[in-house]
């Protein structure tokens, strides 16, 4: 078997797709998570129910939408909803169970899985501002998520300087003691490899390391210790699925 | 019947004055109602107090042309053409308007409360954040300006049950709400084709209401299947025939994004001087909608056109 070929942005969007199970009902924001869910349905997930925060479900997107709001995503959908109803529909999830993850992305980390999406530096007086929570906030509050980040020492640190959406917020009862639904973060996917966090501590340890990239590479890039005793090495991206992103899912390459 | 009838000139200047908090319908790129967004740049109106669907180009812009002095943001973005909101992100960095902070679930849920006429909502949302702890609008002003609320919010536990810790918002005062739809009578009757997002319950909240639309149809053609109208005639103040009106955000089966134009915006954006000549060139350059139309061309806007069962344009030029 030849090896395939492939940037870190499309073993990103791979390595995303593979966290989506067939028959689920996952949210879905800008950008990759978009590709990667597209990906997931045209390939291991045909059977994924996508929702967007914009109130748009099921649809079945055949050109990469670029935001939320975009036609392209409603094309084929059940509904389109108001969007009320949407965040309403969100915030019973975890009551319920009918929504098994949300895709989240940030600007910063910590080791809980908080995430920072609005600005660096004081908030106030910002070095840079991001566009602010957008649906982040309410996935985070309501849903299981699975987050996207670029793999940066300055992106994963000690200490966040805006909590925008929460994680485990300080360990095992910090949602319950915050007020939040017990849901929360369950893997981070990044250029490097996939976190996840300890039953236990909720801290975020290494679970797995792509080709060509070692763990210690990862703690290098990382701003607070992480456990790396449990990590193993991903499985590379198959030829078929590269086929499936660059052909059909994103053939002008918008995104990856 | 009386006619709501009037141009984008005669509402703006009807309905929105200086120091008005105004919200807008839409989402990022989709139905937003760029036309008035244009009108009220044309009309140099200040001092606005800004909110409503998640903000792309059309709020950005009037950050930009100096018309904002309040933002209530939960995004800002023309998401796949700009990341961050040009204009906006300048104005924040460098502290020339006031802004506040919520998340885009809990905005829709106070202006659906608000279209209920309750005065606060009960959330979950921004619980453990720093929505919650840092306000971006300080506490002297929320106390001494009238147009503003005593506070931002409020956590509390639920009196119905101690256990639990929810977050409680005040519900926007609007004076003036403004959407884009594809239909609407003489008499204000309005049909929204594809997503509504949130422009139903601003059109609801709001004071007053003008609504922008693609064409103004005959009263009997959106009477004769009434449970297809999102608006009755009682709510909107103005109706305002503009076709194209969303440019360059889409508009369900009329036109597609203009994706070339939000990617010159997010050029033009960048810069103070480029910006200053596109507000000269494009909107206070082109004496109405009519004009702005003529600038951009038959043949631009024909090649935006929808194509049946799409929604959109196959293959559109996007980058």
């Amino acid at each position: 078997m030849s090896v395939a070929e492939y940037t870190s942005s499309q073993m990103m969007a791979v390595a995303m797709a593979r966290q989506v199970k067939d028959g689920s009902t996952i949210i879905v924001g800008t950008g990759l998570p978009l590709v990667a869910a597209s990906l997931a349905k045209n390939s291991t997930a045909p059977n994924v129910r996508l929702c967007f925060e914009t109130g748009m479900i099921d649809g079945g997107p055949i050109e990469v939408p670029t935001s939320v709001s975009d036609m392209r995503i409603s094309y084929n959908a059940s509904s389109l909803w108001p969007q009320y109803y949407y965040f309403g529909f969100q915030a019973n999830a975890y009551k319920k169970k009918t929504i098994d993850i949300g895709f989240l992305g940030g600007a910063q980390i910590d080791v809980y899985g908080n995430l920072n999406s609005t600005c660096i530096g004081d908030y106030w007086h910002p070095k840079s501002r991001f566009t602010g929570s957008g649906g982040a906030n309410g996935i985070a509050t309501n849903c299981n998520t699975v987050i996207m980040m670029k793999h940066q020492k300055r992106r994963f640190c000690e200490k966040l300087d805006y909590l925008t959406s929460p994680g485990w917020i300080d360990g095992p009862d910090g949602r319950k003691k915050t007020g939040l639904p017990e849901v929360g973060p369950q893997a981070v996917v990044t250029e490097l490899g996939i976190m996840r966090f300890n039953e236990k501590t909720k801290r975020m340890y290494l679970a797995e390391y792509f080709p060509g990239i070692t763990p210690q590479q990862i703690q290098d890039n990382t701003g607070f210790e992480m456990d790396l005793s449990k990590a193993v090495e991903a499985e590379p991206p198959s030829q078929e699925i590269l086929d499936i992103l660059l052909k059909k899912v994103d053939p002008q390459r918008l995104m990856v | 019947m009386s006619s709501k009838v009037m141009t984008m000139q005669e509402a703006v200047s009807k309905y929105i004055h200086d120091g008005d908090h105004i919200a807008l319908g839409g989402f990022v790129t989709n139905k937003k109602p760029y036309a008035a967004v244009h009108e009220i740049i044309r009309q140099g109106i200040k001092d606005l107090y800004l909110e409503g669907g998640p903000g792309g180009g059309d709020t950005d812009m009037l950050i930009g042309a100096g018309c904002v002095k309040v933002l209530f943001n939960s995004y800002m973005a023309n998401s796949g053409f700009t990341q961050v909101s040009r204009r906006f992100r300048k104005y924040v960095e460098e502290g020339k308007i006031l802004w506040e902070d919520y998340s885009l679930d809990v905005q829709p849920m106070m202006y659906h409360a608000a279209a209920l006429g309750l005065p606060y909502v009960a959330v979950k949302n921004m619980l453990g954040s720093s929505l919650v702890d840092k306000w971006g609008i300080p506490e002297e002003v929320y106390k001494s300006d009238p147009k503003l609320p005593a506070f931002k919010l409020k956590v509390e536990q639920n009196p119905f049950n101690p256990d639990e810790k929810v977050c409680l918002l005040p519900t926007p005062k609007i004076d003036v709400g403004i959407i884009h739809v594809q239909q609407a009578a003489p008499d204000g009757t309005c049909r929204i084709d594809g997503p509504i997002f949130l422009d139903t319950d601003v059109a609801m909240a709001a004071t007053h209401c003008i609504v922008t639309c693609e064409q103004i149809v005959h009263p009997d053609e959106l009477r004769t299947e009434p449970w297809r109208n999102q608006l009755p005639n009682v709510i909107p103040d103005a109706v305002v025939e503009v076709p194209h009106g969303a440019h360059p955000s889409q508009c369900t089966n009329y036109y597609d994004y203009d994706a070339m134009y939000l990617r010159m915006y997010d050029k033009v954006s960048a810069d103070d001087e480029l910006f200053e000549e596109f507000l000269n060139e494009w909107i206070r350059g082109t004496k109405d909608h009519k004009e702005y139309l003529d600038k951009l061309g038959a043949s631009r806007l024909l090649e935006l056109k929808v194509k049946n069962g799409f929604n959109y344009v196959p293959g559109l030029k996007r980058r």
